[in-house]
């Protein structure tokens, strides 16, 4: 089932949480919502499920309005940062209450919905555990229960909320790859807030990102990784060098970057960590600046380089492979010239104006 | 905090002789006090009943004003222990899971009944509700009779324990959430299947206890009810207010035959209580226990 999300604004008294949010969710698709706290991803997903009203706008679920439906007629699955199991039921009774409640004409019988309870444990590993209380499960056992829970009514639509933020790191990767296994099993349209970009990138078919209530980018893992469209985005999906004024123009060329009238001076740019080529020697081709080794981090595949530009000071992260590290033999103190690959620059109305390409240029 | 534990648990396990002494001095005093102030007089009231035998206890008890006096505190709880309950659950309920105005406004109401001395609480009824009072002249007209009537008691009990079940309640939904009722509606549960399956099973041992607080409290209550009985002899008379006045009769015995009855209805609320207390805190030691871990 598809969900249109048309002109959705909402406010908390002079607070805005979302203001004018519009996206299209294709059926069977997983599309994760990024952001910050505060960006308004919770708020957002609360009024798909119809537990907040939005004040303007319209939630389309296939086509079919359904702002004004209460939450209970839906037909979505809903998983909770912090469970929300019942804490007074069995893991059995838990996963079969939403077959329970239905009315009569559309309750399973009981061998019908003991069988259902039972495919679904299988296929959330917790066969054994029927019988336990959920105060006896770990939080990822919980997290699975409570997913089974909501895959029990045959959801068109399922809806997750920060579900494994409340996890520690490994089972919060393992469960991410299993959730995109059943998904891809189930087909069933998924929607996943989080605050994690590594988690949204690597789940999602697709990515929205929002900020301040306002959505910035959507688009595939790939393409708003290659190609963010605004400072913000660029910042929120991993770790950036940023540079402007002097330090900027020392970088790039600006014949290259004016294309005609605009300012480098007036630009940011932006180049991730393992962008930067660093070197012993003056590279002869190339505008690069003197940086000394601050610290080694070299624990890991990547080797992490924290640099402080000589001259003014700043400080800039540099990542090699381990191969490069060991040719360079850097160790704190050391100095080292250092040039970006590619510089990505936006200007002030957040607008992204220009790509260079240093290396392919000379 | 965890880095102190273990001092301060070192010194509790190992103490030193001062230490001793002055704990010992500490439990000893704690003791003289409840036996002085609690235990003595309660024995004394099951002794000066029995103080003529059995067979005296038991006609004093059997005497028609006491019976009927022992009825009608049964029919006074009866009607305002459920009136509470039903209050208490809509009001806490309310407060807990709704935003509204004026919510802060009522839960200082709730309180009220505990700020005001009882014998103001009647002395308002019979101010409304009175011969003289705003109410008085049309419910004589209807022959309504609140005032000096079994009514009037109920609406006294009702009010003084008008807090108890709702106390009881609103720190605890407030620290459970509302995370298992939003989820429940999620799955589709109509608002009478988060009643009965998600929100009472949650909270029957605080509603239990709140319950049990307002009844031992209505079988009780004397000021209030005092005020509104009229004290007529086998018909508005509670308990307590029999106690009072075969007391002041100087009659001993049948005074404290019926005092024994409402002491051993507070004993029986108590172990009932403690009980309560021992299931729950278990359940809520395990519960923290767990958020530790």
């Amino acid at each position: 089932m598809s969900i249109q999300i048309e002109h959705i604004s909402k406010r908390y008294g002079s607070f805005t949480a979302l203001a004018d949010v519009s996206l299209t969710i294709e059926s069977g698709e997983l599309v994760t919502l990024l952001g910050p706290s505060g960006s308004g991803k919770t708020t957002l997903l609360r009024i798909i499920a119809g537990l907040e009203s939005p004040d303007e706008g319209n939630i389309l679920l296939h086509g079919e309005e359904s702002t004004r439906h209460n939450a209970s007629r839906r037909g979505i699955g809903f998983v909770f940062q912090h469970y929300a199991l019942f804490r007074h039921m069995t893991i059995f009774e838990n996963v079969a209450f939403g077959l329970r409640v239905q009315s009569r004409l559309l309750r399973p019988s009981r061998p019908n919905i003991r069988e259902r309870v039972t495919e679904l444990l299988h296929l959330v590993q917790l066969d054994s555990f029927a019988e336990m209380y959920p105060e006896q499960l770990s939080g990822g056992q919980r997290q699975r229960v409570a997913l089974a829970r909501a895959l029990a009514v045959k959801p068109k639509v399922l809806l997750l909320d920060e579900p494994f933020s409340a996890l520690d790191a490994k089972v919060r990767k393992e469960l991410r790859d299993w959730l995109r296994r059943i998904h891809d099993d189930l087909h069933v349209t998924t929607v996943l807030v989080t605050h994690d970009q590594e988690e949204a990138l690597e789940v999602a078919d697709r990515v929205a990102i929002l900020n301040l209530g306002e959505l910035e980018q959507t688009g595939t893992p790939e393409s708003i990784y290659n190609d963010p469209a605004s400072p913000f985005v660029y910042n929120f999906l991993g770790n950036v060098n940023l540079f402007h004024g002097r330090l900027l123009t020392e970088l790039s060329f600006e014949g290259r970057a004016g294309s005609a009238e605009r300012s480098i001076d007036t630009a940011i740019g932006f180049v991730r960590p393992h962008e930067l080529e660093l070197s012993r020697n003056l590279p002869a081709d190339r505008r690069s600046v003197v940086a000394s080794v601050l610290r080694v981090h070299a624990a890991g595949p990547q080797i992490r380089l924290e640099l402080s530009i000589v001259g003014s000071g700043r400080s800039v992260a540099a990542e090699l492979g381990r191969k490069q590290f060991e040719q360079l033999a850097l160790v704190p103190g050391d100095k080292v010239f250092v040039w970006p690959q590619y510089i990505r620059l936006f200007d002030d109305d957040r607008a992204m104006s220009l790509l260079l390409d240093q290396g392919a240029g000379i | 905090m965890r880095g102190h534990r273990p001092v301060s648990s070192s010194s509790l396990l190992h103490p030193s002789l001062a230490q001793q002494v002055g704990r010992v001095t500490l439990i000893l005093l704690a003791l003289l006090f409840l036996f002085g102030f609690l235990i003595l007089p309660v024995a004394a009231v099951f002794t000066q009943a029995l103080s003529e035998g059995w067979k005296m206890y038991r006609d004093s008890i059997c005497q028609a004003d006491v019976l009927s006096a022992l009825r009608l505190t049964g029919l006074v709880a009866g009607i305002a222990v459920p009136l509470n309950l039903a209050f208490g659950l809509a009001a806490s309920w309310a407060i807990t899971r709704f935003e509204f105005h004026g919510k802060s406004l009522l839960i200082t109401m709730i309180d009220i009944p505990l700020s005001v001395s009882p014998v103001v609480a009647g002395m308002m009824y019979v101010e409304v509700f009175g011969l003289h009072g705003w109410l008085g002249p049309w419910l004589s007209e209807h022959n309504l009779h609140v005032i000096f009537a079994v009514p009037g008691i109920v609406l006294a009990t009702v009010f003084v324990t008008f807090p108890f079940v709702a106390r009881e309640l609103i720190p605890f939904m407030q620290a459970q959430g509302s995370d298992e009722e939003v989820a429940a509606v999620v799955l589709g549960a109509c608002g009478w299947n988060v009643f009965w399956r998600v929100t009472l099973p949650n909270i029957k041992w605080a509603l239990l206890y709140g319950t049990i607080l307002a009844a031992s409290r209505s079988i009780g209550e004397f000021g209030a009810v005092s005020v509104v009985s009229g004290h007529i002899r086998g018909k508005t008379t509670t308990l307590p207010l029999q106690v009072e006045m075969l007391y002041n009769e100087y009659n001993f015995t049948a005074a404290f035959a019926a005092a024994s009855l409402l002491t051993l209805a507070a004993v029986v609320t108590l172990g009932i209580k403690k009980v309560l207390e021992v299931t729950t805190g278990l359940r809520r030691g395990n519960a923290e226990e767990e958020a530790e871990s």
